[in-house]
């Protein structure tokens, strides 16, 4: 039986050119380009490098607008075999526990899953909360900060950092885990998959393929409401310090004395 | 169901760290927990689970709590994954707090967030700042987070479900000393079934400890980049620190060249600083790293590339050769 494989992507702006339309108090959407979530790409490099060592069939999963279908195609040129989109309106503007509750339904509906993988936290909302309670959710063990990885059996053998500690663990599939940024290296897009991967039929879940459950609800169950949102105001005084490089090591010298730092041997010759 | 108004007092979460002292972050959330819980006129309560708890109890008494609440047993030596989350949600469904704050730490972050999911309601994560909105009565926390790499703040409220819930990251509130009179202690004694731990450890863990942060109370910090173009001039950075008390720093990229260990990165992923002067030795300045410096007292850049978006958030600009700039400096501390 191969493994059944599963990573959860996230498509999201670009957050280099963030801007807000001050008339609405809106993230401009407009000319920003998405890009798969940077954090996931890791997710996805473990996944392929895990079907290739134990012969697994890799799905990426994505909930979000409809043309968050293009992140699954991305997916599936690095070498994904399957896509699944989650998108409905009802869905919309789910905060981290409706995004949780409508993941669970989704696993529940696939029945068959042996690792799940995730990436740390996205870009653009940065909570890092959802593995944590998706594996509350699907009742299902979640590692992270593992540094070796190995499967026997439907056992997950690691090593993994855990508070100050080093462990050595042992643990029946199927699991969650969150590899950490800079874990692996994702591969590159390869050129003759791009074809296929757009040839490739991508799976819909929506509000129905659910069975429409009521507490399935982003914009009106989501616990946590966004009252404002502003940009963050970085910008300081920005003087020059200009002259001959001696002149320039002068004023930071200086500048350290103005902020009480002194050299430690200088302080002796005084 | 629960009304809100069934929901009251103001619990913190007292993380041990390294079975050693309750964490600094703890003690900084105390101050403004204080000060919500009084505008409230809610008590507050910090929650305690360790080995030995009652040597903690000394100290959290001196932060303003009027009660505290703790559970002590050697299987609480260090933050465990199954067995943290069933005690404290154990005691949330006996006590209905209204407000419930963490450190922004690795156990904090875990254990509100599955605490959260528990509660069904909302927590928001990384705060920087709090504020009690009292308009209207609503008595509803608006807690700023960090959204987009840091180049926004998002104000969030958790209008309808209780505890509301943050972790907060350390640095954000200062530590206020108050002792209450007449502080109430409670025990609650531990009980788990261990049977319900799904991941085995196999042998004897090796003790990791992490390099204690320094840089995050250093008060003056140097920090090195990409533009330093070798280890030997990295190198440098250390030399200089070495001369001035100092505390190294630096981007994602030394790290990944082995210029230095991975505990010094400054930013988003990394460490925040708060010192009262950043020296920046070939840091072109991405928002990843700026967020992690942006609360320094005063920012130096130094960087030949006159267009290096480190320059924007500076408040003093040095366009020159890093390398040249900080060897020359090292030559004048090095007497």
């Amino acid at each position: 039986m191969p493994l059944n494989i599963f990573v959860l992507i996230k498509q999201v702006p670009s957050c280099h050119s963030i801007e807000i339309d001050k008339s609405t108090g809106t993230i401009i959407r407009e000319g920003v380009n998405n890009i798969i979530n940077p954090d996931d790409l890791f997710a996805i490099e473990l996944g392929l490098n895990l079907k290739e060592r134990y012969n697994g069939v890799v799905t990426v999963m994505t909930m979000g607008p409809p043309q968050a279908e293009f992140a699954l195609r991305e997916s599936l040129a690095m070498g994904a075999d399957n896509a699944i989109l989650i998108s409905d309106h009802r869905f919309a503007y789910s905060d981290t526990l409706q995004t949780t509750l409508i993941l669970k339904e989704a696993f529940n509906f696939i029945k068959e899953y042996d690792i799940i993988i995730c990436g740390c936290q996205t870009s653009d909302s940065s909570t890092g909360q959802v593995p944590f309670q998706l594996s509350e959710a699907l009742e299902i063990p979640l590692i992270t900060d593992f540094f070796t990885l190995e499967i026997e059996n439907q056992i997950l053998k690691c090593d993994r950092n855990f508070g100050h500690e080093s462990q050595n663990i042992e643990v029946k599939l199927p699991v969650l885990l969150r590899t950490i940024s800079h874990f692996n290296s994702p591969r590159f897009i390869s050129l003759p998959r791009i074809k296929t991967a757009f040839d490739k039929e991508i799976k819909s879940f929506d509000f129905k393929t659910f069975n429409c459950p009521e507490y399935l609800d982003g914009k009106n169950k989501s616990p946590t409401l966004v009252v404002g949102i502003e940009k963050v105001n970085l910008k300081r005084k920005n003087k020059i310090i200009d002259g001959s490089i001696n002149e320039k090591i002068q004023s930071l010298i200086l500048l350290m004395r103005e902020h009480g730092i002194n050299g430690v041997n200088h302080k002796l010759i005084k | 169901m629960n009304k809100l108004e069934d929901f009251t007092d103001v619990w913190v979460f007292a993380e041990i760290k390294d079975h050693e002292k309750v964490h600094d972050c703890v003690l900084e959330i105390l101050g403004k927990a204080r000060e919500i819980a009084d505008k409230l006129g809610h008590k507050l309560i910090v929650v305690l689970l360790s080995l030995d708890a009652e040597n903690y109890i000394p100290t959290l008494k001196e932060y303003g709590a009027d009660k505290i609440i703790y559970i002590s047993d050697p299987n609480l030596k260090h933050y465990h994954e199954v067995i943290f989350p069933q005690l404290v949600f154990n005691l949330i469904q006996k006590h209905k707090p209204c407000i419930f704050l963490f450190p922004s730490t690795e156990v904090g972050n875990a254990l509100a967030a599955r605490l959260a999911y528990r509660c069904h309601t909302g927590l928001v994560s990384n705060v920087l700042n709090l504020e009690l909105d009292c308009q209207d009565e609503k008595n509803l926390l608006i807690s700023d987070k960090p959204a987009y790499l840091g180049n926004i703040i998002v104000k969030i409220t958790c209008p309808k479900t209780r505890p509301q819930m943050c972790t907060i990251s350390s640095g954000t509130f200062h530590k206020k000393k108050l002792r209450k009179s007449n502080i109430e202690i409670e025990e609650v004694e531990y009980k788990f079934d261990l049977n319900k731990i799904k991941i085995k450890i196999k042998g004897s863990p090796i003790r990791k400890d992490k390099p204690s942060a320094t840089l995050s109370n250093a008060k003056f910090v140097i920090g090195g980049g990409h533009g330093l173009t070798s280890k030997e001039n990295f190198d440098q950075v250390f030399q200089l620190a070495k001369y001035t008390s100092g505390q190294v720093g630096g981007t994602r990229r030394p790290i990944m060249e082995g210029w230095m260990p991975e505990h010094l990165q400054i930013g988003i992923s990394g460490e925040t600083i708060f010192p009262e002067l950043y020296l920046s030795f070939g840091i072109s300045g991405a928002i990843q790293h700026v967020v992690g410096v942006s609360k320094s007292k005063t920012i130096v850049a130094i960087n030949k590339d006159p267009n290096a978006p480190i320059f924007k958030v500076a408040d003093y600009c040095i366009v020159d050769d890093a390398p040249k700039i900080l060897n020359a400096l090292v030559k004048y501390f090095n007497v």
